[in-house]
């Protein structure tokens, strides 16, 4: 917990002192909330925890959870991106449109290249030219799904090639390709968080950028590649998508971006940057797709669906701070 | 200008003639951890005069503005505002009280309006909307009668520093007032507008307004004040009518007739030349800098606040992108640095003076901060050792006097010594040749501060050089081999040990800043 903790950036134990229940429960209320939730969906439906219905799961979150991996270093940083869903269908778009001439390798390769160059595109801005995250990345956003518009004629894509749905869709024993890219990337991404230099600096930056300057830190090259990262995020996360559907059109998903923000946000990481960690997006990934998923194991109306699912988010996060404001009261 | 009185003149002057003293304070004492701020205070403030009020840093001067604003409770001891007592436990009663401070950090909000800001917290209104008319109304009266010339409509942030102490006096009597205190109000003030605002004072004074006037300038209190009072070590000391008080018996007040001494005696010693700089210019801020620094030396840099000091040392470390100078190590002459990187890449490097904002990053752990400079140092390529990192921090921090255990605690909740050595320890992690130090004791409790100067000395013997920033001019003198005096963004002289005291320093810089326009012209 020592080791874990400083690397989280979050509440530290002092060593010795892990059994303190206060710290505990600061550190990982969060997961108390995906332990109810979890325990309520699976009395309620017992297929939930089947290994059928969770490798599903892992299939269907794979974009929105990968992008999620790319938003939690932006956001620890101090930044913000609201081009991703235009990014997304860009990216969805140019893996299609390759995908219909090229090999399936090439055509995500393309559409991850387009991903990390509107990523630094974004990167630059708001760390060179330091312009706002929320307006560059609204503007961007509009570029970006103006782009698209203009390649599709706002006409779907759509692609033949038995093999490109490999990605999205094929398996190896039973084992979702995606969900193995989600869960990859989760790791790797969180060890670089958790153990590199690299990691270290991304917390550093978001959490005092003039204190990490005077420290000799290249806080602009710092920030401007977490949104190079979201961008490759982005742009493997739309060819999953292109290739789960064998095609992609201009205005594939605009809503993900509350998905993705609520995964990273829900966990525990900090708009205000420099707390956060990579388990807790995996915690808010967690919880969001078994809400989703809870509501369809058990029936519940759709007209009802909304209501529930934003009140679980409000009183995950009101159990988070008040847990910890009750426990740091003492 | 005619002097127009503001409206609500009768009644408030009404409320302050019925009592002849504005603030009573009885035998107040606070203590924080490991301080004695304040110990059995006594002070009347009479209803209309201008009263004095020095000491050195740390004398107890803010902690008693503090209280008297309302900002801290008193562990023991009363405190009188206009015969009401006042109540800490009850802030909305505490808001009711009729005492302004205006600190030098200024409370505007740099986005509203000079208009907004000058009735924050007391805005008139009719209904549930704020009157904007009366509001311009009373701003254009007011600004008469101040004899201000702000425009109403411009950003906060736009304005002068002058020009926004003005609008906080004009909150101050908009909101009506009987106290008003003022922290070290000329520090960055220049002589025209100093002249505007004693003119204002006095006629505040003719409102039978009342006033505490804080300032290291001992010539201004002089002049200005009815009564001066004198704090040293969290004491009261003495009170007098400004007649019986001189410039000596005030230095001597304040820092007692034993701390005139100079700690360490003999001649400077001959170091080895480390660093030197030359014409060192920031427009506007600092003029014509040249001075050297030996191998192994300290070299203190002595002045008020405003005087440039801080500017001297943001400039060698890179950080002025409009500083300019020239520069040389080892005797051998090298590029200006024009960036922290390229300053870290010579050796130098700076402790910054505002730890929170500048020095750490407060929520993560003292080992992660102690580390930030020279993450390298302790990984295999890109991957953090976290044994490494423990071995490393551990060894800092022991040499700093920083209890290992507190490593894996956040920056946030450590003590302020604590968090100082931190920011320390990080660049002593990196072996700095040369150490930039601003304020490094702003704050900070004396065993800290014990310990940070044994870790800075054994340093500086093994042939690190020092510059050393500290508004405590006892530490400048007690700490440095030479003290360079500063005064309005010019060098006044570089004084030897044996030459160097509190007294000699303060003379010399009163000397200049008594002269209005005097060197520098004060951009």
């Amino acid at each position: 917990m020592n080791e874990a903790g400083v690397a989280t950036g979050q509440v530290v134990a002092v060593p010795g002192r892990f059994t303190n229940l206060p710290t505990l429960v600061r550190t990982y209320g969060i997961v108390l909330t995906l332990v109810i939730l979890v325990t309520v969906v699976a009395i309620g439906n017992p297929a939930f925890l089947s290994p059928r219905n969770l490798l599903n799961m892992l299939s269907q979150w794979a974009p929105a959870g990968i992008m999620a991996v790319g938003m939690t270093f932006v956001i620890l940083t101090g930044g913000f991106d609201l081009s991703l869903a235009s990014g997304y269908s860009l990216c969805a778009v140019v893996a299609a449109y390759a995908g219909q001439t090229l090999s399936p390798p090439l055509a995500f390769s393309a559409a991850i290249a387009v991903g990390l160059a509107f990523g630094l595109a974004n990167g630059l801005l708001v760390a060179v030219a330091r312009i706002n995250p929320f307006i560059t990345t609204v503007g961007s956003g509009f570029i970006i799904t103006g782009i698209a518009l203009v390649m599709t004629e706002n006409a779907a894509f759509l692609v033949d090639d038995p093999a490109f749905a490999t990605l999205g869709a094929g398996t190896w024993q039973g084992i979702p390709y995606s969900g193995m890219a989600l869960v990859a990337f989760m790791i790797v991404f969180g060890l670089i968080l958790a153990r590199s230099i690299y990691g270290e600096v991304i917390y550093a930056v978001g959490g005092n950028y003039e204190a990490s300057r005077l420290s000799g830190i290249r806080v602009r090259m710092v920030v401007a590649s977490a949104y190079v990262i979201l961008g490759g995020c982005v742009g493997l996360a739309g060819s999953i998508t292109a290739s789960q559907l064998s095609s992609a059109q201009a205005n594939l998903d605009p809503g993900i971006i509350f998905d993705v923000l609520t995964i990273v946000v829900v966990g525990g990481t900090s708009l205000s940057g420099g707390t956060g960690a990579m388990w807790r997006t995996a915690v808010g990934l967690g919880i969001i797709a078994t809400i989703s998923n809870g509501f369809v194991l058990l029936d519940i109306s759709p007209y009802y669906q909304s209501i529930i699912k934003g009140t679980i988010i409000v009183a995950a996060l009101a159990l988070d701070t008040g847990l910890s404001r009750l426990v740091r009261a003492k | 200008m005619v002097a127009q009185p503001p409206l609500g003149e009768t009644a408030a002057m009404q409320r302050r003639s019925e009592s002849t003293v504005a603030i009573r304070v009885r035998k107040v004492s606070k203590a924080y951890p490991g301080v004695q701020a304040l110990s059995d205070v006594d002070f009347d403030l009479r209803t209309g005069e201008v009263h004095g009020l020095v000491g050195a840093n740390g004398a107890g001067k803010s902690t008693l503005i503090r209280m008297l604003s309302g900002a801290a409770a008193p562990d023991t001891g009363s405190i009188e505002v206009q015969g009401t007592t006042m109540r800490f436990e009850d802030p909305r009663a505490l808001r009711r009280n009729g005492v302004a401070a205006i600190y030098q950090e200024l409370t505007v909000v740099p986005e509203m309006t000079a208009l907004s800001n000058a009735f924050l917290g007391s805005t008139p209104r009719r209904g549930p909307f704020t009157d904007r008319v009366r509001m311009r109304e009373r701003f254009a009266e007011l600004s008469a009668w101040m004899g201000m010339e702000v425009p109403p409509d411009a950003t906060a942030r736009t304005l002068s520093v002058a020009n926004l102490q003005m609008l906080e006096i004009m909150r101050a009597i908009a909101a009506e007032r009987d106290v008003i205190i003022m922290d070290e109000p000329t520090a960055s003030l220049g002589p025209l507008e100093r002249a505007r605002l004693y003119e204002l004072i006095a006629r505040l004074k003719s409102r039978l307004v009342s006033i505490i006037f804080i300032s290291h300038d001992l010539d201004e209190v002089l002049r200005l004040c009815d009564r001066i009072s004198v704090m040293r070590d969290g004491r009261l000391t003495e009170t007098r009518d400004t007649g019986q008080w001189s410039k000596d018996t005030l230095v001597r007040g304040m820092l007692g007739d034993v701390r005139m001494l100079p700690r360490r005696s003999g001649p400077s010693r001959a170091f080895e030349e480390l660093l030197r700089v030359d014409d060192l210019q920031l427009p506007g801020r600092v003029a014509d800098m040249s001075f050297t620094l030996g191998a192994g030396e300290v070299l203190g840099i002595a002045g008020l606040v405003g005087a440039g000091r801080t500017e001297v040392l943001r400039c060698v470390a890179g950080l002025e992108e409009t500083g300019t100078g020239r520069m040389a190590i080892d005797g051998v002459p090298c590029a200006w640095p024009r960036n922290v990187r390229e300053a870290i890449g010579r050796g130098i490097m700076l402790a910054p003076e505002d730890r929170k904002r500048q020095g750490l990053v407060l929520q993560r752990s003292a080992l992660s901060n102690l580390l930030l400079a020279d993450l390298a140092a302790t990984a295999h390529g890109p991957i953090v050792s976290t044994r490494k990192q423990r071995a490393v921090a551990t060894t800092l921090a022991q040499g700093l006097g920083f209890d290992p255990r507190k490593l894996d605690a956040m920056a946030l909740n450590l003590s302020g010594g604590n968090q100082q050595k931190l920011v320390l320890g990080k660049w002593l992690n990196r072996g700095p040749r040369v150490l930039l130090l601003d304020e490094p004791t702003r704050g900070i409790d004396l065993g800290a501060k014990q310990e940070i100067f044994r870790s800075i000395r054994e340093l500086s013997e093994r042939g690190m050089g020092v510059i050393l920033v500290s508004s405590d001019l006892e530490e400048v003198v007690e700490y440095s081999d030479r003290v360079l005096v500063m005064a309005r963004g010019r060098q006044l002289g570089i004084l030897d040990r044996d030459e160097a005291s509190v007294a000699s320093i303060l003379n010399m810089i009163f000397i200049i800043e008594a002269r209005p326009g005097a060197p520098g012209g004060q951009a």
